[in-house]
């Protein structure tokens, strides 16, 4: 059975959708400029990028090893690998994981993380649904079951309405992850409103981006190194070689 | 004297984009970026705006290499009023005494930014171009050696390393150089061609056989190298004259050595043709004058 098509207000479209879209960006851009002030400089120390560059050249060597004769690579593995005193089972880096409470750079960059992006959100998305409620903004064009309904419609109380109607609110939230891509072209890539990504990285890069992680990181290689081999690709190159002119010549 | 725009009949904004590409191109052509450049910072230094920064180093480093003094004192103090803090102007003024043969003081200078910043690479390899400046290779090779044992990535420095190998004839150690820039970089033909001249040089059947295969390397990364032809020609006709192969390997090199002649045949042939067609039309243009 067809569904009795609502017709909003066009004025809602002049006075709800569009000023939502431009706080949404307008809102976005300021969070960039604002990240970008309040940035710390990062100072790396030479072991971090001594160690980040060994770990490098390690993987290439697994990666690209089969270019140089057997001899050379195995000479390189041993140096790595080797039980007493290749590279990674020797060096053991002072760990100091940087729990939030104790180093007060970690604390100051998570707060100031809070700040810029978490704040903002929860402050206008409730101002946005204080201000624009009471109606429908807006439909989104797929069907939505009856449980969306007390998420998407927040200050409408209608048990009959369709869940694909919904609030500003919910307008608002659509906006903040639609116009990251537009974000990217404006403001260039890695910008400081991209605020889903960052979300995103917070949460994952708690888990696997700690600096104080290398002696993991040197076991992790230790072993994929032991489990490659060398395949050296240069074995029958010059029959390969001969073959290939030949045919060309033909 | 006409100035490059008269001559050239070009306006700032192409000699700008000339000296980014340039830049972007790493090419060392001094005299060249000398004359664009100077006449582009005289002229049109308001138009650049930010651009004249990166400007300035650049025809500060070529005025270095064509010992215009005035011009690189010029381009540093412009630099050193905008930045005055900078490491990187610091690395610049190192490098302006450096040219003028004042190396302790430029040694100090170079101290002091690592001093600052021990992660600052730019200033380690300048202290290392001294010693080398300075004739002292053993020193610069050990110097290069640490560095390298910090900043294993760096492959200026695997290059820079195997060439001092290379002049001091230690070859083991410079092909090791070359191998880390051959993994690192497993298209690049060039590379392929010096380990396996350098294989070559250290002799020996198991080198040769090395090298050979290397030659061929670089032969499928560009089969228009002709160093590489030529090396291969050289190593397969060594392995076949050497007395300690079977007869079938002697066979095999004698094979690929004589299907090398005959491409390197070819290719001066086709050179030789080009030639002759360029001098023949040539003189054709000048009695055309006459």
């Amino acid at each position: 059975m067809a569904e009795p098509e609502l017709l909003l207000d066009s004025n809602i479209r002049l006075w709800v959708v569009l000023p939502i879209v431009f706080i949404t960006f307008l809102v976005g851009v300021i969070r960039h400029y604002v990240s970008i002030l309040l940035q710390s400089d990062k100072k790396l120390t030479l072991e971090q990028v001594s160690d980040s560059q060994v770990l490098i050249r390690s993987r290439i060597l697994r990666e690209n090893g089969k270019y140089i004769p057997k001899q050379s690579y195995l000479m390189r593995k041993f140096y790595f690998n080797n039980q007493e005193d290749g590279f990674f089972k020797k060096t053991k880096r002072k760990v100091v994981p940087p729990s939030p409470m104790t180093d007060p750079s970690m604390l100051t960059d998570i707060m100031k993380g809070n700040v810029t992006n978490v704040l903002p959100m929860i402050l206008i998305g409730g101002w946005i649904n204080w201000t624009f409620s009471g109606f429908v903004t807006t439909k989104v064009p797929f069907p939505l079951t009856l449980r969306f309904k007390p998420m998407l419609q927040q200050g409408i109380e209608l048990l009959s309405l369709d869940a694909s109607w919904v609030s500003s609110a919910s307008w608002y939230f659509l906006n903040v992850f639609g116009l990251r891509s537009m974000y990217s072209l404006i403001l260039g890539q890695d910008n400081g409103a991209d605020q889903p990504r960052i979300m995103q990285e917070q949460m994952s890069g708690a888990a696997m981006a700690m600096p104080a992680d290398t002696n993991k990181a040197f076991k992790a290689e230790w072993e994929a190194l032991e489990l490659t081999d060398h395949q050296w690709a240069l074995e029958t190159i010059i029959e390969h070689l001969h073959h290939l002119a030949l045919k060309s010549e033909v | 004297m006409a100035s490059i725009s008269e001559m050239y009949d070009v306006g700032w904004e192409e000699m700008r984009d000339k000296l980014r590409k340039w830049r972007e191109d790493n090419c060392r052509n001094s005299e060249q970026i000398v004359d664009v450049g100077e006449e582009l910072i005289s002229e049109h230094a308001s138009k650049l705006g930010d651009d004249i920064w990166i400007i300035y180093e650049q025809v500060m480093i070529a005025a270095l290499d064509c010992s215009r003094d005035d011009l690189a004192l010029t381009c540093l103090q412009e630099l050193r009023k905008q930045f005055p803090d900078s490491h990187r102007v610091k690395r610049l003024s190192g490098m302006r005494l450096e040219a003028l043969e004042r190396y302790d003081e430029a040694n100090k200078h170079y101290d002091a930014i690592l001093q600052d910043d021990p992660t600052n690479t730019a200033a380690r390899k300048r202290k290392i171009s001294i010693l080398k400046a300075q004739g002292k290779s053993t020193e610069a090779i050990r110097e290069l050696n640490e560095y390298l044992e910090q900043f294993v990535g760096d492959q200026e420095a695997w290059h820079e390393l195997s060439e001092l190998y290379i002049n001091e004839h230690d070859y083991g150690k410079a092909a090791f150089c070359l191998e880390e820039l051959m993994m690192t970089n497993p298209h690049n033909h060039l590379y392929c061609e010096q380990y396996a001249e350098v294989k070559y040089t250290q002799g020996g059947l198991e080198n040769l056989e090395l090298s050979r295969k290397y030659f061929a390397q670089a032969l499928r990364l560009n089969n228009r190298n002709m160093r590489a032809l030529f090396g291969l020609y050289m190593s397969a006709s060594h392995i076949a004259a050497s007395p300690k192969v079977s007869a079938k390997v002697k066979k095999d090199n004698v094979k690929y050595a004589a299907w090398a002649a005959t491409q390197i045949n070819r290719a001066y042939k086709v050179k030789l043709s080009i030639w002759t067609a360029t001098k023949s039309s040539l003189l054709h243009l000048f009695s055309k004058m006459d």
